[in-house]
């Protein structure tokens, strides 16, 4: 099957979940079938339609699985969502549009000009970092976290975006410097040591980590960057020495902020024991594994969870957003939960996938660390809200409820397709040489 | 680059592996342990699920039901405080009690047996439901005694003297079950006690009516015959302590059966000394006094000093319902139900039949026989004794046109306040239907202001024969 083809038919499986989804939860309202359920579908099915055509038109050699991995993950969010609040099944449809067209809009403009992302890595690494320092000095502290900067009454979240612009700086900054990172001019304490100005603007992104932890208060944010650039270090120079001295830089200075700020203190604890405040601080959290037991293996069912009190309160807080994945863990099941923590394998399989495929050290490092802070992205989420590490108020990708989560994301999507488009190009001329060549010889 | 890229995916790769075996250890092996923990809300939403079995009265009147909305089942009583506190509530904050409490597995679905049947449902796709449960009560009677009884506090107890049957019990001050999340607070420190089940929980100095039990026990030993002479003063003197009659009447020469008619202290202070303290205590438990009540809903049960530690003068005031004897509403409705029921005291119920929601019958009630205290005939002559209180004695206030009713007043002096009003009675009195006990808590006298009340729910208890 043709490529083009094969995203296509696996689109199908994303438009029948939504279908099927939709219909059960509208059964279960009103106890009939109503069409509105297959008009959703449909929608659905159109707008990936769209969106497939227009990909296979503007970067027609690039991944066909990623694209559809992202519109399951989409439908099992809208899902959840207008089943626990339908008025916001509505926002997050409308976010999904712009999402997606971003989507289009990125790959028609950097197509033909894939290497301006690299040319304009300072500009573009500057302009991440100035949108993390306007929210840290416009934005608005909400549950503990100061992400989020309002225009008007919508408020969006700078560091979802700042994330894609630090990659594409890193990813440029270290195929420029990565020959020079590996050649050692120093020693310091008998380890080899590559000259420290190369290094520079990576204790700089390590500060910065630092200050995002200490100004937003935001340990998921900063914990994403540094991770992104650790990842980025250890494939641009293959040393873990980098990724060991990264971890100890981080960790020492983690231990500092947990010793002087009380809600880092706080996060921890809870995670170490919430039983302590089962009603108060460790509620969150119990009522995820609550949620997460009641489900089972298989689930109470599509709607049939207790995830709304009588009143109609969502009984986790943050439900729709970062605790998104104890809805699904009580509805689907450990079965469902299970589907959708491979989606994201697979993503990052397919996404580790294009960055080895890809011919220049740009497209490749720009993939894997795509790749790495999607899947750190989805980790910290998941495991935070499964007792596995400790929380860190971070959504989880294409599913949370949340504009800028989804519109940075299709973001990411986007310069993923580029760089597998690029790579794909490339591989494409070195063979076409081969015969050309014979005719100019 | 490519092996180190490789590597990342399998780093990923592994801390997904530990997510989802993290996960499943949530999700199935720790999950038995929160599905019961203590702060885990679920079991409650669990039971809002299932439709709660219906409580109906002997009618069909709907004591308890439910309502739906979306998937859950909220708990209602059509007629508010009507049947508290003994019907009970079903509350998600502060738990269950009376008869939600005690018939909780049957109107839970959680019986065994329906167990099978929820199963068949399961797959069939019936939500649960769980089963149904008929009262003794009868609405009308209930809402008589209810009425009648007012806001004054106090209880009335109606028992059917044949099977044990409870044909209406109520209690005042009481609450709406409805409203009890709400009033909760309110409820628990509020003065009269609203939760508190007086018919049952209460136990009283029983003053005059007392005297049934004295009579039926010095007849049954022999002590006296209804005819048997007494000369009264005013006054009786036993082991130091003056007993006096209500009012300071001396009445003069008369019968036993006067005594007990017109309610005279001196006299059974007189043939409660000739019966000595060990025989009017194995009278007293006979007949249900201090005995553990064979009663589903719990409560109190009243009480008899100790016959070893009674002194003469204690002997003579515990004969007119003095002293240390306590009695609780229902004990002396099981008093009247024995002698209406020749000497065979019944054990009370109030539920009558569990039926599935299929009318399948699960459970019926078979009446028992609790107590034989004294003979037929013994029981025979005591009724028309207390059919002569009601006719032309202190019970005149409960007398009704064409039916004859047998009854007996008391008036329980307290230590502070009014006395309490008691009345027993049962009726007609050669077919007995209905016996009752009626307590007005500072109520005045008996005659005045119980044995009307009696009256209203005897009335009520015969129109629904």
């Amino acid at each position: 099957m043709r490529t083009g083809n094969r995203e296509l038919a696996l689109l199908l499986p994303a438009t029948l979940l939504t279908t099927l989804g939709f219909a059960l939860l509208y059964t279960r309202g009103a106890q009939e079938l109503s069409p509105a359920s297959l008009v959703y579908g449909g929608i659905f099915l159109g707008l990936f339609g769209i969106v497939h055509l227009a990909r296979r038109l503007l970067v027609p050699m690039a991944d066909p699985y990623l694209l559809p991995v992202t519109a399951v993950l989409s439908t099992i969010g809208i899902l959840m969502i207008y089943r626990l609040n339908p008025s916001r099944a509505l926002d997050q449809a409308l976010w999904l549009i712009v999402g997606l067209a971003v989507f289009v809009l990125i790959l028609g403009c950097f197509r033909r000009h894939f290497s301006l992302l690299s040319d304009y890595k300072y500009l573009i690494g500057l302009l991440g970092i100035g949108l993390l320092l306007a929210t840290i000095v416009f934005g608005r502290e909400i549950n503990g976290a100061k992400l989020w900067i309002y225009v008007g009454s919508r408020g969006i979240q700078p560091p979802e975006f700042a994330k894609l612009m630090l990659v594409v700086f890193f990813a440029a900054y270290l195929a420029d410097v990565r020959e020079l990172l590996t050649v050692s001019t120093s020693r310091f304490l008998g380890m080899a040591i590559p000259p420290v100005r190369y290094l520079s603007p990576l204790l700089l992104v390590w500060a910065l980590s630092l200050a995002l932890m200490i100004f937003m208060k935001d340990l998921g944010t900063s914990l994403l960057f540094f991770g992104a650039l650790l990842a980025l270090l250890y494939v641009a120079t293959g040393r873990l020495l980098y990724v060991v001295a990264g971890v100890v830089l981080f960790a020492g200075g983690a231990c500092v902020l947990y010793q002087i700020f009380p809600h880092v203190q706080l996060r921890v604890d809870i995670w170490l024991d919430p039983w302590v405040d089962p009603s108060g601080r460790g509620y969150q959290i119990l009522q995820s594994l609550f949620a997460l037991a009641a489900g089972g293996v298989f689930g109470r069912g599509l709607g049939d969870g207790y995830l709304l009190t009588t009143q109609g309160q969502p009984l986790i807080p943050a439900v729709e957003t970062d605790f998104i994945f104890s809805a699904i863990g009580e509805e689907l099941g450990l079965v469902g939960g299970v589907a959708v923590i491979l989606l994201y394998v697979i993503f990052l399989y397919r996404a580790i996938h294009v960055a080895i495929s890809a011919r220049d050290d740009f497209s490749r490092l720009l993939a894997a660390g795509l790749g790495a802070i999607f899947g750190l992205q989805a980790f910290l989420i998941l495991g935070g809200v499964t007792k596995l590490i400790p929380l860190t108020g971070i959504t989880l990708p294409f599913v949370s409820y949340g504009g800028s989560s989804i519109v940075a994301n299709f973001g990411l999507l986007a310069l993923l397709l580029l760089a597998s488009e690029q790579g794909a190009r490339e591989r494409a001329a070195e063979r076409v040489p081969v015969v050309v060549g014979g005719g100019d010889g | 680059m490519e092996r180190a890229m490789r590597r990342l995916f399998w780093f990923f790769a592994a801390l997904f592996v530990v997510l989802i075996g993290n996960l499943t250890y949530w999700q199935v092996f720790a999950a038995p342990r929160l599905n019961t923990d203590p702060s885990n809300t679920r079991a409650v939403e669990r039971q809002m699920r299932v439709e709660r079995g219906v409580i109906l009265t002997a009618d069909g009147v709907e004591a308890a039901t439910n309502t739906q909305e979306d998937v859950y089942f909220f708990r209602t009583y059509p007629d508010g405080s009507l049947f508290a506190p003994w019907l009970g509530y079903n509350s998600i904050r502060y738990g269950r009690a009376g008869v939600e409490r005690v018939y909780n597995p049957e109107l839970a679905g959680e019986l065994d047996i329906l167990q099978i049947t929820n199963i068949i449902d399961l797959v069939t796709g019936k939500p649960r439901r769980g089963a149904d449960v008929r009262l003794t009560v009868d609405a009308d009677v209930q809402r008589a005694a209810a009425e009648a009884l007012g806001d004054r506090a106090g209880a009335v107890v109606a028992l059917d003297p044949k099977t044990g049957a409870v044909l209406a019990m109520t209690s005042y001050p009481r609450y709406d079950p409805n409203t009890l999340e709400s009033d909760w607070d309110s409820l628990l420190s509020a003065e009269g006690r609203p939760l508190f089940d007086r018919a049952v929980q209460g136990t009283y100095a029983p003053g005059s009516v007392f005297k049934v039990i004295v009579a039926a026990a010095a007849l049954q030993e022999g002590v006296v015959v209804t005819d048997a002479p007494f000369d009264d003063t005013g006054s009786f003197t036993a082991g130091g302590y003056e007993v006096t009659n209500f009012g300071d009447e001396a009445y003069g020469q008369h019968t036993f059966s006067d005594a007990l008619v017109k309610s005279i202290n001196t006299t059974f202070a007189k043939v409660g000394v000739d019966l000595g303290a060990a025989t009017l205590g194995r009278y007293a438990g006979a007949f249900g006094v201090g005995s553990d009540l064979p009663w589903k809903l719990g409560g109190e049960t009243g009480s008899f000093p100790n016959a070893a530690g009674m002194d003469t003068a204690h002997v003579a005031q515990v004969s007119f319902g003095q002293g240390e004897v306590l009695v609780s509403p229902l004990e002396m409705a099981l008093v009247a139900a024995g002698i209406a029921n020749g000497g065979t005291i019944m054990e009370p119920f109030i539920v009558s039949e569990v039926r599935d929601y299929r009318q399948t019958l699960l459970q019926r009630t078979q009446p028992q026989v609790w107590k034989r205290p004294i003979t037929a005939a013994t029981a025979q002559t005591v009724s028309e004794l207390m059919v002569r209180a009601v006719e032309e004695g202190t019970g005149t206030n409960a007398a009704i046109e064409g039916v004859k009713v047998a009854g007996k007043t008391g008036t329980a002096e307290v230590d502070e306040g009014e006395s309490h009003a008691w009345f027993i009675a049962f009726a007609p009195a050669d077919d007995p239907q209905v016996a009752v006990a009626v307590i007005v808590e500072h109520g005045g006298t008996g005659g005045t202001a119980a044995a009307p009340i009696a009256r209203s729910v005897i009335q009520a208890a015969l129109a629904q024969e």
